[in-house]
């Protein structure tokens, strides 16, 4: 027993060296980590989409459509860009990407209002946007509500009743939307609370492929094995401890970001929340190992590798929900680790349920381990003979 | 005199088409290029079409809380459930069950009435409140769960209005025109079903075709490094290096491929794959050009300075595509990036080209409206250009500088330029 601990020390005192003799071990994983945090965390200084760039076609050019503008351009939401009075000019914007929707006040519309011609308001909204299109989308509805209460505002205070009567009238029922533990609606929380572990289990698997393909590649097995003391269990652990510790902290370092510094919620446990996290790189390095076992060549297991964990960001359905997905794609969605740990995430992190309901979720990722060990006798063996081609 | 150069230019020529044929026999021998040529290219597409078949998420699961047990709250969520976003499938009796639900997953929103709705809507001065509570694990369950019941209320609160100003003494025309006073008509263009899918599968299209040409001829550039050689040598040559022949060669050869590949992903597979085509093919066409081209020649040089024939997909793969992605102002409005970021994303490609194939394809606008595009792709085109062959001249003169010195110095005999060296397989 104490000769094992010995050997993985040895192997893992190898692996050190090796991870400083390159730039690349440590710029790929730390590096492009940092790079990736600090785009992520400084991309969005605000977290709600605000101002949105809209154009309004004032066909009537009257005081009331002239208000329309103003209370328009008051909210927060939309921001005003272009004032004209020929729809093709805005439709043009809206396909140069210069606005997210047009309002268009009717030719005459104060005089049919008052004429009680009922004129209509349009509004339209491209789709080919979905964040800026929703955000335009919800304020001119508003708008045109408004526009249709203050006339009403209007008829009535001409009749003696006060304000506030008024108001309760115009809107006699009142939805109250309650967005659970991300109140302000922020984008950042929900965004990089899984974009960020997901990189990070990228790096875990390409970075793990490479370790073990060059080792294969530069015909360094041997050594590597003599120092493993023949044993491959022994190579394998000490090879990736330092490297699952160079995650571990990475992964810590977006932790303490997230919820301590940027105030992210969590209402469940963090120790949970870092154990899913460790599991899903673990998970990942062991995805690599899978492939580089598998795909013969160091060059095509990184190929492969990189397709697949991309794959992983849109299956996890953090963005587009997995329900909604096919049935068989949903199925093949078990096969990304950013799954289950996405899974966990909004466990632990947002609805803070019992640690069993976080359960199943982990022990998916554990069931990562069963290929690994269908290919280690195959991986061994290459590492014997080196009968890998090298190209 | 003039046949003489003339000869000379069509040696050139000639070399730079044994440089592109050569490059297109390394891409064709090299399977880990091939998988990401070809395969990322091809399979990529339908996998995404596939992820995002149903384009819109309907029937989200809500769990009901109605106190107020009444003929309206029942009426309420009556059309609601009629709406296709939502589907009632548990009616709780407290909001402590209904959040029970909501963190076992069971469900991702609740609606709750509380126990005075149903007065406070016969009370002609009253004011009655749902409250909407929505899981935030997916913002598009919140999209889906809040307009459509914002649908509903506006629904009946016209006819709650009506109810009430009849009852005020209104005649019930007056009342009705009151209510209906300025009715607006809401248009969703480019994209009728609003569906996630028509909207994010355009700028994957073009994401796949920038990022795959990007890590190949990065991979590529490895190789020759690999192989003892330099991006700028002519291939075959120990001696003797030009900036314009290896990159046209090498150039053309990505060209060829990359035109075709984006041709079929950008022009036939919106038409197969039904999602928004209202663009001019022929645009789009035109439009790749200058796409294809400013790739090709960001990633000559950013592949010049990578060493091994892996080590750029180790470096660039996890991070760039998803930064790419958020900083061209795609999933994220590009009004709300910082002013850094947005100027840093002008540097790269897939800003321009995300958004220029976004309004040709799905928002119908020419090459002459999309032109700030057309024209910024041309403008890094020029620009990548130019810098790659300044940095492959100023390296290959360098190094035949060095090495022409030691020869001197030693006393040997000149190698000369064009001495063969034998190609290894």
């Amino acid at each position: 027993m104490k000769d094992i601990f010995w050997h993985i020390w040895q192997v893992l005192l190898r692996e050190l060296q090796r991870i400083v003799s390159r730039p690349l071990y440590l710029g790929s994983s730390i590096g492009a980590m940092l790079i990736a945090i600090f785009f992520f965390m400084t991309l969005m200084e605000r977290g709600a989409a605000e101002k949105m760039p809209v154009a309004v076609v004032d066909l009537d050019q009257t005081s009331i459509s002239r208000r329309v503008c103003h209370e328009m351009q008051a909210t927060p939401s939309v921001d005003i860009i272009l004032l004209t009075n020929s729809y093709p000019e805005a439709r043009e914007a809206m396909q140069q990407g210069k606005v997210y929707g047009i309002f268009v006040v009717p030719e005459g519309f104060y005089r049919d209002l008052v004429s009680f011609k009922r004129p209509q308001l349009d509004f339209y909204v491209t789709n080919a946007y979905t964040v800026g299109g929703n955000t335009s989308y919800k304020q001119m509805l508003t708008m045109a509500n408004l526009a249709s209460g203050a006339f009403q505002r209007e008829v009535l205070r001409k009749k003696g009743m006060p304000d506030n009567v008024i108001m309760n009238r115009i809107q006699p029922v009142a939805i109250e939307g309650h967005m659970l533990t991300n109140p302000w609606g922020n984008y950042t929380i929900y965004l990089v609370s899984t974009v960020l572990p997901g990189i990070l289990g990228v790096i875990a698997l390409m970075l793990t492929v490479f370790a073990i393909g060059f080792e294969l590649k530069s015909k360094t097995s041997h050594e590597w094995l003599r120092a493993a003391g023949g044993n491959y269990t022994v190579a394998m652990i000490g090879k990736l401890i330092p490297y699952t510790v160079i995650y571990l902290v990475l992964g810590c370092v977006c932790h303490l970001l997230f919820y301590n510094i940027a105030g992210f919620p969590v209402l469940g446990s963090h120790i949970r929340l870092l154990f899913g996290l460790l599991l899903f790189i673990m998970a990942m390095e062991v995805m690599g190992i899978v492939l580089i076992g598998c795909l013969p060549t160091l060059r095509d297991a990184l190929s492969v590798g990189a397709l697949y964990s991309m794959l992983g960001f849109s299956l996890s359905g953090f963005t587009y929900p997995n329900m909604a997905m096919l049935p068989p794609v949903r199925a093949l969605s078990n096969l990304e680790p950013l799954r289950h740990y996405y899974l966990i995430y909004v466990n632990e992190a947002l609805m803070g349920a019992p640690a069993t309901n976080s359960l199943l979720p982990s022990m998916a990722l554990v069931a990562f381990f069963i290929p690994a060990l269908c290919v280690a006798p195959r991986l061994h063996h290459a590492l014997i003979y080196q009968n890998y081609p090298l190209k | 005199m003039v046949s003489h150069r003339f000869y000379q230019y069509w040696l050139q020529v000639k070399e730079s088409g044994w440089i592109f044929a050569n490059e297109l026999r390394r891409i064709f021998r090299d399977p880990g290029v091939m998988v990401i040529f070809f395969l990322g290219t091809l399979a990529y597409p339908f996998i995404y079409k596939a992820m995002y078949w149903n384009e819109q998420i309907t029937d989200i699961p809500v769990a009901v809380v109605d106190l107020s047990r009444s003929p309206e709250s029942r009426e309420f969520l009556h059309r609601w459930n009629a709406a296709p976003d939502v589907r009632m499938t548990y009616s709780c009796t407290s909001m402590t069950e209904a959040e029970r639900l909501l963190r076992d997953q069971k469900v991702h929103g609740i609606i709750y009435f509380p126990r005075n709705y149903a007065d406070q809507l016969a009370d002609p001065l009253g004011k009655a409140h749902i409250s909407l509570y929505c899981d935030m694990s997916s913002f598009l369950y919140m999209k889906g769960i809040y307009l459509s019941c914002n649908q509903v209320m506006l629904e009946l609160m016209q006819q709650i209005q009506i109810d009430r100003y009849e009852n005020m003494g209104l005649n019930e025309e007056f009342a009705w025109e009151l209510v209906q006073e300025a009715p607006y008509s809401e248009n969703a263009l480019f994209s009728p079903t609003g569906g996630y899918g028509s909207f994010l599968v355009p700028a994957v299209l073009v994401m796949i075709l920038h990022q795959t040409l990007f890590f190949g001829i990065c991979m590529l550039a490895g190789t020759i490094r690999e192989e003892k050689t330099e991006l700028y040598r002519i291939p075959g040559r120990r001696r003797g290096y030009s900036a314009f022949r290896t990159i046209l060669g090498r150039g053309a050869a990505y060209f060829v491929i990359y035109y075709t590949l984006a041709a079929i992903l950008l022009g036939l597979l919106p038409r197969l794959f039904g999602i928004p085509h209202i663009g001019a093919i022929g645009d789009i066409l035109r439009f790749n050009v200058p796409f294809i081209l400013s790739v090709i020649f960001m990633s000559l040089c950013v592949g010049f300075f990578i060493r091994n024939r892996e080590s750029g997909l180790v470096m660039l793969v996890p991070t760039t595509s998803l930064i790419f992605l958020f900083i061209a102002g795609i999933s994220w409005p590009k009004e709300m990036i910082p002013v850094g970021w947005r100027y840093a994303s002008y540097l790269i490609p897939y800003t321009w080209a995300s958004n220029g194939f976004i309004h040709i394809n799905s928002m119908g606008a020419s090459l002459w409206t999309t032109r700030t595009e057309y024209l910024a792709l041309w403008g890094l085109t020029a620009f990548y250009f130019v810098l790659a062959v300044a940095m492959f001249f100023t390296a290959g003169y360098l190094e035949d500088r060095k090495e022409r010195l030691a020869s001197q110095s030693e006393g040997d005999r000149p190698v000369l330029a064009s001495e063969p060296v034998p190609v290894q397989a």
